[in-house]
Parts: structure tokens; C-alpha cells; sequence
């Protein structure tokens, strides 16, 4: 009885609350790719060596259904920028990241665009904390650490957040540097 | 075919009838959001409840010999259209570790109250058998449509109703042989 009591507790307690769009993908099209007028989809079909690749180099990730996409802006035939959406799988729900690079191939900016109901209120602390801003200008080859630039200031579940935000921006940046010449 | 029940919730304490009252009353609500839940990110026909589940890959026979890059251009609108949303295989296995074992524990639940009521023998296998069985053909027709085709939809479509259908016997055979009035009076 005890047992059957507390699969019942750790079951209603691991349940997945339902995703909550924390900003709405054209508004962080708009603000990651400002400027940009014409956009292209750029779909990487990977093979299963790029696949393997990928998946060694990102630590245990893989792009849904073997497609990696970028997103790139363009304003009168020049490149603004490219953005990546990358979905990260918390034992609490997805969480979605968008990052996007210059033309210099550095970090522009961060924007958390999608979180679960349950976790809304952690990612928003750590927002708050100024979590994103730890990301601007980080290089593909960099590893991002902005979950213990704002340990400090934040609680145990929102640092626990931006750890997953931190895992986020590390496969868009390994994606990025694989992919994207 | 009273002395075959183990219990009978008819003669049972008012204490165990009120109690029996609010675990369907609870169940009834969080199956009521469990159904607007599933509108929301899922839909209830099998062509959208494919499109949740079913890979892509599903079309594509295997995975390229070398990477292929295409690019195509979008419009502001396409950029920002949300995606449907979908369940990759990782989330579902989630999805199942944290589903189904509280899916058991309901259909336990609910199946302690079918064995308190004055029903055919039959009639408890079956309900039984169908609070059971739902959750099975709801996940088995998830796990289908992802990895074998788009057409087993229908599986966890018939198993959410199910689901529903099984709650709604039960709920409504046991209100009513719990306060249904007494012939002749008061009790």
C-alpha cells in the first residue's frame, strides 16, 4: 500500500504541466534579426555520421527527426544574422531557446520562448537575474556558463533552469559550429 | 448476487458513499481538463493526433548517405508560424514513465468502486477489463504512430474516449445506486 501511495505522489509530482509561450516566435525573429526583410530556412538533412557527430559533440543531442535549421535574415542581399529554435527536454517539459549569431559569428542574443506552466516562474527569476545577458558575444567554440554567473542571486530551481537554458544555448552553439560555414 | 460482491456500496457507511463521491468528483475534473489538455496540444481526431506523434522520418526511408542542405525562403509569417506541437520519441518516453503509472492507479481506483457495484459478474470483467485497457491502446497507439504508421492515430484516439466512456459508466452507475431515494421513504 505504501508503495502503491507513493508511485501515485511521485507520479502526480513528475507529472508534465503544458507548455506556456513565453514570446511569441516573431517577436524574437524581430528582436534577435533586427533589421532583416527577407528570411531563408537552411535545413541540414544529416547523414548518420553527422548525426553521431552531433550528437558526441552536443552531449547526448540530437536535432528532432535528424533536421538542423537555421534561420537566416537578410536585409538588401546581406546577411543580418542566423537564428536557431533548440528544444531542450527537462524532466519538468520542453523548454525552447532561440539563439541567434551575427555575421561575426558571435552570440547576439538569447530569448527563452517557451517553458511549461510548472517552470514559467523558475526560467522567469533567472531571467530577471539577467541570464541572457551572459550569452551576448559568446563564440561557437566557447562554453556557455551563465547559470553560474547568476547562482548567486537566484534560487535552487531557477538555477536549476538556467542550467537547462545554459544546455540549450551549448547545442545551438555546437550546431552552429559544425553546420554552419 | 449480493452476497457474490465483496462489498456493496449501496449498504455501505454514508461516510464511504461521500468518500467514493468526491474521488469521482475529482477524477470527473481532471479528466475535464485532461480533455481540454488534449484540444489544446493535440486535438481529437486521429489526423491531428498524427500529426503530433507520427516522425517525419516515418516518409523518409533512412537518413541521408551525406548530409543534404537545402535552404528555401520564408516569409515573416512562415518565420514566425508556431509549430504544431509534437512529441519526439525522448518526450514520450516521458511521457509513458510518468503517464502510466497513474493511469494504473485511477484505473484501480475506479475499478475498487466497480467491485462495490450491484452489476453481473460480466459487466465488472468488462469494466474492469475497459478502465485497464483504455490507457493501454492510448499509449500503445502513440508509440505506433511514431514507429510504425500515422494509421494507428485512431488507437489512441479510441483510447482517450475510452477512457472516458469507462469513467462516465462507472460514475453514473455508482451516484445512482449510492443515493438514488429508497423505495418507499427516507433511508
Amino acid at each position: 500500500m505504501k508503495q502503491l501511495l507513493a508511485s501515485a505522489v511521485a507520479a502526480a509530482l513528475l507529472h508534465i504541466s503544458p507548455t506556456v509561450v513565453l514570446v511569441k516566435r516573431p517577436d524574437a525573429v524581430k528582436q534577435l534579426l533586427p533589421g532583416a526583410e527577407q528570411f531563408f530556412a537552411r535545413e541540414f538533412h544529416l547523414s548518420d555520421q553527422d548525426a553521431h557527430r552531433l550528437h558526441e559533440d552536443a552531449g547526448d543531442w540530437h536535432p528532432e527527426n535528424g533536421v538542423l535549421t537555421f534561420y537566416v535574415g537578410k536585409q538588401t542581399g546581406s546577411e543580418v544574422g542566423t537564428l536557431e529554435f533548440v528544444r531542450v527536454d527537462t524532466p519538468h517539459g520542453p523548454l525552447e531557446v532561440a539563439v541567434s549569431f551575427t555575421p561575426q559569428r558571435t552570440v547576439r542574443g538569447v530569448i527563452v520562448t517557451k517553458v511549461t506552466v510548472e517552470t514559467k516562474p523558475w526560467v522567469l527569476e533567472a531571467l530577471r537575474a539577467g541570464l541572457t545577458e551572459h550569452y551576448r558575444g559568446l563564440k561557437p567554440t566557447d562554453t556557455p556558463s551563465a547559470a553560474a554567473a547568476i547562482k548567486d542571486h537566484v534560487g535552487e530551481l531557477p538555477d536549476y533552469m538556467a542550467h537547462h537554458v545554459d544546455e540549450g544555448v551549448s547545442r545551438a552553439l555546437v550546431a552552429y559550429r559544425d553546420f554552419y560555414k | 448476487m449480493v452476497s457474490e460482491m465483496p462489498y456493496d456500496l449501496r449498504q455501505a457507511d454514508t461516510r464511504v458513499k461521500w468518500l467514493v463521491t468526491c474521488l469521482l468528483a475529482t477524477f470527473g475534473l481532471a479528466y475535464l481538463f485532461g480533455g481540454w489538455m488534449v484540444a489544446l496540444y493535440a486535438g481529437f481526431t486521429p489526423q491531428a493526433v498524427a500529426v503530433t506523434y507520427a516522425s517525419p522520418e516515418m516518409s523518409m526511408a533512412m537518413p541521408p548517405g551525406s548530409t543534404m542542405m537545402m535552404e528555401h525562403p520564408m516569409t515573416m509569417e512562415q518565420m514566425g508560424a508556431e509549430t504544431p506541437h509534437t512529441v519526439d520519441r525522448d518526450l514520450l518516453i516521458q511521457d509513458t514513465h510518468v503517464h502510466v503509472p497513474m493511469y494504473g492507479v485511477i484505473a484501480a481506483a475506479l475499478s475498487l468502486v466497480v467491485l462495490g457495484l450491484d452489476l453481473a459478474r460480466r459487466w465488472g470483467y468488462t469494466l474492469i477489463t475497459l478502465l485497464f485497457l483504455a490507457p493501454w491502446l492510448d499509449f500503445a497507439g502513440m508509440w505506433l504512430t511514431k514507429f510504425a504508421s500515422s494509421r494507428f492515430a485512431v488507437l489512441t484516439v479510441a483510447g482517450g474516449f475510452a477512457m472516458g466512456l469507462a469513467y462516465s459508466i462507472v460514475a453514473g452507475v455508482a451516484l445512482w445506486q449510492m443515493w438514488r431515494p429508497a423505495p418507499g421513504g427516507v433511508q
